[in-house]
């Protein structure tokens, strides 16, 4: 299947500002939904996309579509500086101005019609997470959408720390050969 | 003490790798494991493997528009560096006499001369290398890795010919073999200045050799060059005196 994505990027390598806008148009809304839920801070989100697409625009050029599809690896160049911001920033849940909604997003019971925009890559990740446990696989999105730390998992979901730590543990274990 | 042995093992690596990619992995253990990811690869490229897949997850989020000032300073700040990057039309002449690329040459031979009658130790504050045509061997372009502004500066001497469905792309060959790294591509005449990070300017100690390859247009960079090798030449580090 075509990445659009891919080619874009291609242009943005050879400094077709253009392309990069349409680039930012369509892939900064889903972009930024991550980084608000990492950093639960509207500014901090803003910022860390901002220095985000910075880096996109920068190594374009370095992108190789064999390592995967054009928005996993723009996501994962935003996902880490909201990483390294959150860790630098420690910010706690309690200073956050927003409140998210969970995991409700990424229900398992998505209509037929949502799952049609899905990519077959993330349908065949959601048919992996389908098959664990269900506390194992909301403590697994939690960690990959919230980035909480394993403590934090355990006060939110009011269970014991060394339950939360087996649950993520064994989840990945059974994710594994699934993903492979 | 980090016992490298046991991150060999692939069922330790893997869920190691898995763990960091879906956050999982918190505090020393993580930063442990970066340390490890920095200089082995077979990490680096599981843990990527991973966060390809992960990634997916995003298209279950829903829209969240930016406000209109991020591109506006995303606009801003490609503006800004065009210049640097944007090729410069010169006369032939002006090129094969360009004061600013002999100056930085001389600095690099220098330098050069210097790091082989009084070597240095400690941490290179920068790294350069002259390129030379990889068959007629004369000096086409200076490259400079500096730490304190985070960049890589190739300036090209003298105007390669390249048909117009090709471009040039910098390489960093690592010193013990093995796949090379494409930074980025560079105009076929004049400066290009390419950003790089932390990870980046840690890896050049690794790296050997510098080349300079014809890519066509209508193709994304794989893990070698795939068009014929233009320029060459070793990397020198620069330590503080």
């Amino acid at each position: 299947m075509e990445d659009k994505y891919a080619d874009l990027l291609q242009q943005c390598a050879m400094r077709d500002q253009m392309a990069f806008k349409q680039l930012y148009e369509e892939t900064s809304p889903k972009l930024l939904s991550l980084c608000l839920r990492l950093l639960q801070n509207k500014q901090l989100a803003e910022d860390v996309l901002q220095e985000g697409f910075i880096k996109i625009w920068e190594k374009a050029g370095t992108y190789a579509p064999s390592k995967g599809k054009a928005m996993t690896w723009m996501a994962t160049v935003v996902r880490n500086k909201a990483l390294d911001k959150l860790r630098s920033l420690k910010t706690k849940a309690s200073e956050t101005e927003i409140q998210y909604e969970g995991l409700e997003f990424a229900s398992a019971d998505l209509e037929p019609d949502s799952l049609e925009n899905l990519s077959q890559d993330m349908q065949g990740l959601m048919e992996c997470l389908k098959r664990l446990k269900p506390a194992q696989r909301e403590c697994i999105l939690l960690s990959y959408y919230y980035g909480h730390t394993h403590q934090e998992l355990s006060d939110k979901l009011d269970k014991p720390l060394g339950t939360v730590k087996a649950w993520i543990r064994r989840g990945l274990e059974d994710l594994r050969p699934c993903l492979t | 003490m980090l016992d490298i042995k046991r991150y060999q093992n692939p069922e330790v690596f893997e869920q190691l790798a898995i763990e960091y990619v879906v956050g999982a992995l918190h505090g020393r253990a993580r930063k442990r494991f970066e340390v490890l990811m920095a200089t082995h690869f077979y990490l680096q490229a599981t843990v990527e493997a991973y966060e390809h897949k992960f990634a997916h997850l995003v298209e279950l989020l829903p829209d969240e528009k930016p406000s209109d000032q991020v591109w506006k300073n995303l606009e801003a700040h490609i503006n800004v560096n065009a210049p640097s990057i944007k090729e410069e039309q010169r006369s032939w002449w002006h090129s094969l006499f360009n004061i600013k690329s002999y100056a930085l040459l001389a600095s690099v031979l220098i330098l050069s001369a210097v790091m082989l009658f009084n070597p240095m130790t400690g941490s290179p504050v920068a790294y350069t290398a002259v390129l030379s045509s990889h068959t007629t061997h004369t000096t086409m372009a200076v490259t400079r890795i500096s730490q304190a502004d985070m960049n890589i500066t190739i300036d090209m001497m003298k105007q390669p010919d390249i048909p117009d469905n090709m471009h040039l792309a910098l390489w960093c060959h690592p010193k013990g073999g093995g796949k090379a790294v494409m930074m980025g591509m560079i105009a076929k005449s004049g400066e290009t200045v390419i950003r790089i990070d932390k990870a980046e300017w840690k890896n050049f100690k690794n790296v050997g050799l510098l080349t300079v390859s014809l890519e066509p247009k209508d193709s994304i960079a794989g893990d070698q060059p795939s068009g014929k090798i233009l320029l060459e030449g070793q990397l020198t580090s620069i330590h503080e005196t």
